[in-house]
């Protein structure tokens, strides 16, 4: 029976079961940031493993079957990229300076606020990919040695601030062209601000899956190197 | 939709031996995704399999990260101290970079819509 409880059987039903929960409760929120399936899916299986008292690296070992098909899943996002690139004619300058500069400045800004209230070297490493998309930022992250859990936390509740202040924030800075705004969304809060980003226009949304494309794919060439070439 | 997935999990594998071969920092699925964007634009269109392939595992996308998104309800006593830095570091970090992009964006845009008007 025991042996049954943990084994990766069980581990997958319990994953597949907090998911189905997990999407009930958002489309009951009325899809509010804070109930996305990943944060009430975790939420879900830490309870359950908490009640059944099971250790959750043995857990996580059981699901590997489910976890490896983050490999194939970062390598589609190559469709994505692929159809939205006709987005780039026309504005492709200002464009991809904003998405260089821009993945560069969160990175380092996310690094350097970590510094200074006292980060240790494995939390900075983690909050190195803060701003992409999570397939891509777990696999750098575990490439460079960082704490996946932290990165994909970090990368989160990067997308739960981005999507609850930037409606206030550009509205100040008076962005309001959907393609300026959906493109500094998707930059900034990848998967999560596409999603918001579609809810204000879908031209918003187009230009914010290819910042999270363009992003992703930046972020994941130059901070391997730049991680190497500090340490 | 096999056919699909045989080739993201071929760019991946290919990815990965590039990897090795090289020694590349990057990871094996980064080279694989570059690999697959590159052949599209090759190719100029996306097959079929590959769309549907494609699509499936992106929808998946926030079922697979639920498990090691719940790893931070078990970062034990170790991470106690880093709260302050990581919150800080998230929430602060994502403001500046979208007040940073939003000026950014509107300057370099502001320019060519003015350079086109000058000409006009």
């Amino acid at each position: 029976m025991s042996e049954l409880l943990h084994g990766p059987l069980f581990a997958i039903t319990l994953t597949l079961l907090a998911y189905q929960g997990a999407l009930f409760l958002y489309t009951r929120s009325r899809r509010l940031a804070l109930f996305h399936p990943t944060i009430s899916g975790a939420t879900l299986i830490a309870l359950a493993l908490f009640l059944l008292q099971q250790d959750y690296h043995d857990y996580y070992k059981n699901i590997n079957w489910l976890t490896f098909l983050l490999g194939p899943a970062t390598v589609a996002l190559a469709v994505p990229l692929y159809r939205q690139l006709h987005l780039l004619r026309n504005m492709a300058g200002p464009l991809l300076i904003t998405v260089t500069v821009g993945a560069v400045f969160a990175s380092a800004s996310a690094l350097i606020i970590a510094w200074l209230f006292g980060a240790n070297h494995s939390t900075l490493l983690s909050l190195t990919t803060k701003s992409i998309t999570t397939p891509i930022a777990i696999t750098v992250t575990q490439d460079i040695g960082g704490v996946t859990t932290i990165a994909v936390a970090s990368v989160i509740l990067t997308g739960v601030v981005g999507i609850t202040t930037v409606t206030w924030l550009f509205e100040k800075l008076n962005i309001q062209d959907d393609r300026l705004w959906g493109f500094c969304l998707g930059l900034s809060a990848h998967a999560i601000g596409t999603s918001r980003a579609f809810e204000r226009s879908a031209v918003a949304g187009a230009f914010s899956s290819l910042a999270l494309c363009l992003t992703g794919t930046f972020t994941a060439i130059f901070v391997p190197f730049a991680a190497q070439w500090f340490m | 939709m096999l056919a699909g997935f045989l080739t993201l999990i071929g760019c991946q594998l290919l990815g990965e031996f590039i990897q090795r071969a090289l020694d590349l920092p990057l990871p094996g699925p980064v080279i694989g995704m570059l690999l697959l964007f590159i052949g599209l634009c090759i190719r100029g269109d996306v097959p079929k399999d590959l769309e549907t392939g494609s699509q499936r595992l992106i929808e998946l996308l926030p079922m697979l990260l639920m498990a090691p998104a719940a790893g931070v309800f078990f970062l034990g006593a170790g991470f106690a101290d880093q709260w302050p830095a990581f919150i800080a570091a998230v929430t602060l970090g994502t403001v500046c970079t979208l007040v940073f992009c939003g000026l950014l964006i509107r300057f370099l845009h502001g320019r060519i819509v003015s350079n086109r008007n000058n000409r006009v």
